[in-house]
């Protein structure tokens, strides 16, 4: 009950206010540089990593990443930027 | 993201990981601060990656939980460099001997070129120059400037008018002028010899033409002495007269010389200094602290450095530091008045030609006032008193004329 009143009173500030969403409410930001870099920032680990596909763990679900040829060009607790030819990006929620 | 080129720095290890739960395990690094990057799959089960040559000893703890098996595949990065050029410093060692050599080799004297002088000059000149120490292997820094080697050369060669001193690149051209002799004897037109000034006659020594004085006569300035006209009344002939005429001639001067006197001298302390300039600052090199001299003067001289061609920004500073005293010199009246004698007699040599002699002396006044030795000396001299002075072409009528007026021509 406590956790959704908080919840609900975050995405009301966040609505009132104009504050960034990620910020408020721990969500990923993900930006993409055309189909070559993906930059996730505020995941919470690697789940799986291979040559097609990078699972990550974020807030409330996973985040898929699709594609050819990944390189995790440098990865942070919080941030990874992955090098590629990225095909999908898909989420997963729980 | 950090800049990776501080890693390159810091130096960088790729690392293969093999096993299952990889992502576990690169969950493990990032959490635990090691920054990794680069990761690349190969196959399902390896996985290659870098990291800090650092955070090498971090992985050590988390590859003890997993079941993961950790090689190193690569080293890079600067110790490691380092190392390989501690490996290679031959080559090192070798590049940097190599450009010491080539600026030492620049800076030395390759060739000494001398033109315009003949063979038995070349060699005065050759031999003058090893006695400076300017020879081929010499190094440039230890010798004099250009000027004070043409200077040096001038004075000590005698056979020398003038010698031109150029170093181009490591050659030394001299470019010399010798005297030309003999000298062509000047062609004379028809003169007269007369007094230079008043004198009694000692000696009558005539080449050519008609001596008009005699021995012990009194001259007076511009008389003639020997006639450029000689021959019988009707048959006169025309020569340019010659001959030397020595005269007794006085002479007087007056000195001033104080008891007291001070000088600036060397003293043959000195001191050198070398440093190198680069960009304006000075590096010393040899010769290091203050010369504890009171009173000095400091003579500076610079030399570039070349590299093959070019000069570079560099240059060799020489600092010669002389220590100079005063010295108080004090004559007590008997000296003073000798060297107020000798003072004359060098004062009235100035005035003489070379081959004058003093035949006497006289003291006229001698006092001694305000600490100062007022001298006149008279001086009897005997030197060569004729001067030359052209005859003027002159008509029959006019020669005539004047030599029925007056036997003996007088000039003037």
């Amino acid at each position: 009950m406590a956790k959704k009143w908080g919840q609900y009173v975050r995405k009301w500030m966040t609505q009132k206010m104009d504050l960034p969403q990620d910020v408020m409410m721990d969500l990923p930001r993900i930006t993409m540089i055309g189909h070559v870099h993906i930059y996730i920032e505020n995941h919470r680990g690697l789940l799986a990593f291979s040559d097609g596909e990078v699972r990550l763990m974020i807030k409330g679900g996973q985040l898929l990443v699709k594609g050819k040829a990944f390189v995790i060009k440098t990865i942070l607790p919080e941030e990874i930027l992955l090098e590629g030819k990225i095909d999908q990006v898909i989420y997963i929620n729980e | 993201m950090k800049n990776q080129w501080i890693h390159t720095f810091s130096g960088t290890v790729k690392v293969k990981l093999t096993g299952k739960g990889i992502e576990r395990f690169l969950n493990q690094l990032t959490r635990s601060g090691v920054s990794i990057w680069n990761v690349k799959k190969h196959g399902s089960e390896a996985v290659t990656f870098y990291v800090n040559l650092q955070d090498v000893k971090k992985l050590r703890i988390p590859a003890r939980d997993s079941n993961c098996k950790i090689r190193f595949l690569e080293r890079a990065g600067g110790p490691f460099f380092l190392r390989k050029l501690w490996t290679n410093s031959g080559f090192l060692a070798g590049a940097f001997l190599f450009f010491a050599l080539m600026m030492l080799l620049s800076n030395m004297v390759w060739g000494i070129e001398i033109k315009g002088a003949s063979p038995a000059t070349e060699h005065q000149i050759r031999k003058e120059l090893d006695r400076m120490g300017i020879g081929v292997g010499k190094l440039q820094f230890s010798i004099d400037s250009v000027e004070s080697i043409q200077k040096e050369l001038t004075d000590k060669v005698g056979a020398l008018t003038w010698i031109g001193v150029e170093l181009k690149g490591t050659t030394y051209h001299f470019q010399a002028v010798e005297k030309s002799e003999p000298e062509k004897a000047e062609v004379i037109g028809p003169r007269n010899l007369v007094a230079k000034r008043k004198a009694a006659i000692v000696k009558i020594f005539v080449e050519k033409g008609e001596p008009v004085v005699e021995v012990n006569d009194y001259v007076m300035p511009g008389q003639l002495l020997v006639s450029g006209l000689y021959g019988k009344e009707d048959d006169l002939k025309v020569v340019a007269a010659e001959g030397e005429i020595l005269g007794e001639t006085w002479y007087s001067t007056k000195v001033e010389l104080p008891l007291k006197s001070t000088f600036q001298v060397y003293n043959g302390n000195e001191k050198k200094k070398y440093s190198l300039m680069i960009a304006g600052k000075a590096l010393p090199v040899w010769g290091f602290g203050k010369p504890d001299f009171s009173e000095y003067e400091l003579e500076v001289t610079e030399q570039p450095v070349r590299f093959f061609n070019w000069e570079l920004p560099v240059k060799v500073e020489k600092k010669t530091i002389r220590e100079r005293e005063q010295v108080t010199r004090i004559y007590s009246r008997k000296e003073a008045i000798e060297s107020a004698k000798e003072l004359a007699r060098k004062d009235i040599k100035n005035y003489l030609p070379e081959n004058a002699i003093i035949k006497g002396e006289k003291i006229l006044h001698q006092s001694i006032e305000n600490d100062k030795v007022k001298l006149t000396t008279h001086f009897t001299i005997i030197e060569d008193i004729a001067e030359g002075q052209p005859i003027i072409k002159e008509t029959e009528n006019d020669r005539r004329l004047k030599n029925d007026g007056n036997t003996t021509s007088e000039p003037n």
